[in-house]
């Protein structure tokens, strides 16, 4: 044990070894209760519970087929968009009901932006890519400035601000990707989903991807799906763990919320077994 | 997830980092018991005087220091390598700071160790040198118990440690008492030796509260354990 000195500063011992605790909740954009999503009679998700906090970065973690993607497009409807599929229980967006009947699908996704696994440009121009948006909603002028203010938002101006009527197609990985990004963007959403927006690139572009999110979340909500689990506890500020129930009558299998906590919790001394052994390896 | 997604068979993953983990925890054990000869000796000397085991003591502890340093080493490996999280990263540090607490335990046993050449210091006043032996006895009973919580992960015996020894507050109470009603020549150098044999063995009695409170740590991951390694 140190001895003490004068020129020690005092320091709270209650508070610095203090466990892990939410200093002030930041209030909740989403809240799912009971969330079930089926494809026919595949149960694919069951029981998801969680609330997501404005201006914060969820990460979604866990094994292949654990349903996280699934989730991830119940935010923004994307599951409309498979004809089996079917969402049961609550999805509350600033409180409504995200399912509720007279809710416009494409007002949710203008709302609730998404960026894919791999980038998806369209074979259009730079300027045409985030552009397209904002024409589809309707805006006509200073669409100069929307592009512009997107593509410096995502960090992506200084790299392409010369050559913003070449072909999207001709830029690298990482930059696509930002560009996806910025176009996620350039139509003003309130959140930004990503699903495994860095595992078709370099560490390079994933480092560049990560720092834009720290950017981005002071201005938007970002949930991210990853399986990457030193990015999910590098970037986020929740982390929500999944795992596969294996039904062994009908041999289908079903992913479970296990737990949902402060990422620093998670990854530090999680409540439940099976994420403990998920995050260290044991298991997956 | 689409219903022809195939989850993998739940198997245990990394076993090479866990044999490792496991191999720490082990070498960790092996540190402990070399310490625990090295006490064993400075106890020896205490009551004895055997200035033969000196030589013993001194490269047992020298075998000490360069575990120590290789224990560092392989967690910094670790910890480069793995990336360790949750209850693995709790292990690798507390390793780090546990060969740390043993090795400054085994310093201060060399500390009494040394004093052998001044046994006849040590044991002129029957009392001051009872006192010590108890004083010895006591820092031995409590590192033990140490060395059997990390063996065992024992949080019983963890949480017992990190309540500090009455009976070493008492016998250093004893001790001043005593020291101060000490005259004659050599009561001076008697006070000197004796005051730094007991300072050792009280020290070595502290690093076990913080071998406690850090395998509390492990156990629970409650940061709060931390602060009791500091008090």
């Amino acid at each position: 044990m140190s001895d003490d000195t004068a020129l020690s500063k005092p320091v709270d011992l209650e508070v610095a070894s203090a466990p892990v605790v939410e200093p002030d909740p930041a209030p909740s954009v989403f809240e799912l209760d009971d969330l079930h999503v089926s494809y026919g009679d595949f149960l694919a998700v069951k029981g998801v519970d969680l609330d997501i906090r404005k201006h914060e970065i969820t990460a979604f973690i866990g094994p292949s087929g654990c349903g996280k993607t699934t989730v991830l497009r119940c935010f923004n409807r994307m599951n409309d968009l498979i004809p089996t599929a079917r969402v049961e229980g609550s999805l509350r967006y600033h409180g409504v009901d995200l399912y509720a009947p007279g809710v416009d699908a494409v007002e949710v996704r203008r709302r609730i932006g998404m960026v894919f696994q791999k980038p998806n440009p369209f074979p259009k121009s730079i300027y045409d890519n985030i552009a397209f948006g904002p024409r589809i909603a309707g805006v006509k002028a200073g669409l100069d400035d929307v592009v512009e203010e997107a593509l410096r938002r995502a960090a992506l101006w200084d790299e392409v601000k010369d050559r913003l009527k070449s072909s999207a197609m001709g830029m690298s990985g990482g930059q696509q990707q930002r560009l996806c990004i910025a176009r996620a963007i350039a139509t003003n959403p309130e959140v930004v989903l990503m699903d495994e927006p860095c595992s078709a690139l370099d560490p390079i572009a994933t480092a560049r991807i990560e720092d834009l999110m720290q950017e981005l979340k002071h201005d938007y909500t970002i949930i991210i799906v990853t399986h990457n689990m030193q990015q999910a506890s590098r970037v986020s500020d929740r982390t929500a763990f999944f795992v596969t129930e294996v039904n062994d009558e009908s041999d289908t299998r079903t992913g479970l919320l296990v737990e949902y906590d402060l990422t620093e919790k998670i990854f530090s001394n999680p409540s439940d077994e099976r994420t403990e052994n998920y995050v260290t390896g044991r298991f997956g | 997830m689409s219903p022809d997604d195939s989850a993998e068979p739940e198997r245990p993953l990394r076993a090479l980092f866990g044999e490792e983990l496991g191999q720490l925890h082990l070498q960790v054990e092996l540190m402990c018991v070399l310490v625990d000869e090295n006490l064993e000796r400075m106890r020896t000397i205490l009551v004895d005087g055997d200035v033969g085991l000196v030589s013993v003591a001194l490269r047992a502890d020298d075998e000490i220091d360069a575990m120590n340093l290789s224990l560092t080493e392989r967690c910094y490996v670790l910890l480069a390598r793995e990336s360790p999280v949750a209850s693995d990263l709790r292990l690798v540090v507390s390793v780090l700071r546990a060969t740390s607490e043993l090795e400054r335990i085994g310093d201060l046993a060399l500390r009494v160790v040394k004093l052998a050449p001044d046994h006849h210091l040590l044991t002129a006043d029957r009392r001051c040198h009872d006192i010590l032996v108890s004083m010895a006895d006591d820092a031995l009973d409590r590192y033990r118990m140490a060395l059997r919580a990390w063996a065992m992960l024992d949080l019983g015996l963890a949480t017992q440690l990190t309540s500090p020894s009455t009976a070493m507050d008492l016998a250093t109470e004893r001790l001043t008492e005593h020291l101060i009603t000490l005259h004659g020549t050599d009561a001076v150098p008697i006070a000197l030796s004796v005051s730094a044999a007991a300072r050792a063995l009280d020290r070595i009695a502290d690093h076990t509260v913080i071998l406690g409170a850090r395998l509390r740590y492990l156990l629970t991951g409650e940061p709060g354990h931390l602060a009791a390694e500091v008090r």
